[in-house]
């Protein structure tokens, strides 16, 4: 059986950049090309982090900075 | 009880290209007219928008870290609410202001600073309707269906 190959975006201990709504190029990474967010699996973060990066990017599209559909 | 807040203002960028002191002012003044303090406030950048606001492609970011008191807020985001200028705002609770925000406004509020024009693309093109001719549609020469044609007509009796 042929196994799915996953890739993780993110770092798993979370330690990278600060997760801030203005770091648009930090924040694409974690888009996909119809400018959904990833999921949990595909970014590799912790619940924390993930529920940052969320909140980052939906403050990013309120301000335009990000597009709510790709 | 008096926080810090950051705010993000998203100005038109025709009022920064007549007066960037102006445009400035539209900040502080209205934080200035709700008793905060403005810590810094500097243009955080100028660029295209992901999507129009108010017919418009581009707007002009500024970014102002200020103190206020809880009981003025709701006035305050009134007032930016209502100003046809400003494009949308977003405010945040912080705990303090950074450092590099204070260093970068203290270089932005120096004479030499120069503020790079706008680019022009900012409206949005809106393609002109054609106007269709009263004459194109003529039914005149359009023959009934034969189907109809052979129809009998039928008797109200």
């Amino acid at each position: 059986m042929k196994r799915r190959v996953r890739t993780v975006i993110g770092s798993k201990n979370c330690d990278d950049p600060v997760i801030d709504y203005k770091n648009i190029e930090y924040l694409e990474k974690f888009l996909t090309p119809q400018g959904q967010i990833l999921s949990r699996r595909r970014t590799g973060f912790c619940t924390q982090c993930q529920k940052q990066l969320k909140t980052a990017i939906k403050r990013a599209r309120h301000v335009g900075l990000l597009p709510f559909v790709g | 009880m008096t926080k810090i807040y950051e705010t993000m203002v998203l100005l038109d960028n025709d009022v920064v290209r007549q007066d960037w002191r102006k445009a400035k002012a539209i900040v502080t003044d209205t934080v200035a007219k709700y008793g905060g303090t403005v810590e810094s406030c500097r243009r955080w950048d100028e660029r295209r928008l992901t999507y129009p606001m108010a017919r418009k492609n581009r707007a002009t970011f500024f970014l102002a870290y200020h103190d206020m008191s809880g009981d003025k807020i709701p006035g305050f985001r009134r007032d930016l609410e209502l100003n046809e200028l400003v494009l949308r705002y977003m405010m945040l609770a912080v705990e303090e202001v950074p450092e590099e925000e204070r260093k970068l406004a203290a270089e932005e509020d120096g004479a030499e600073y120069e503020v790079p024009a706008p680019p022009e693309d900012d409206a949005i093109e809106i393609a002109e309707e054609e106007e269709v001719p009263a004459d194109v549609v003529d039914l005149e020469g359009i023959e009934a269906p034969s189907a109809l044609a052979d129809e009998p007509a039928k008797s109200d009796a």
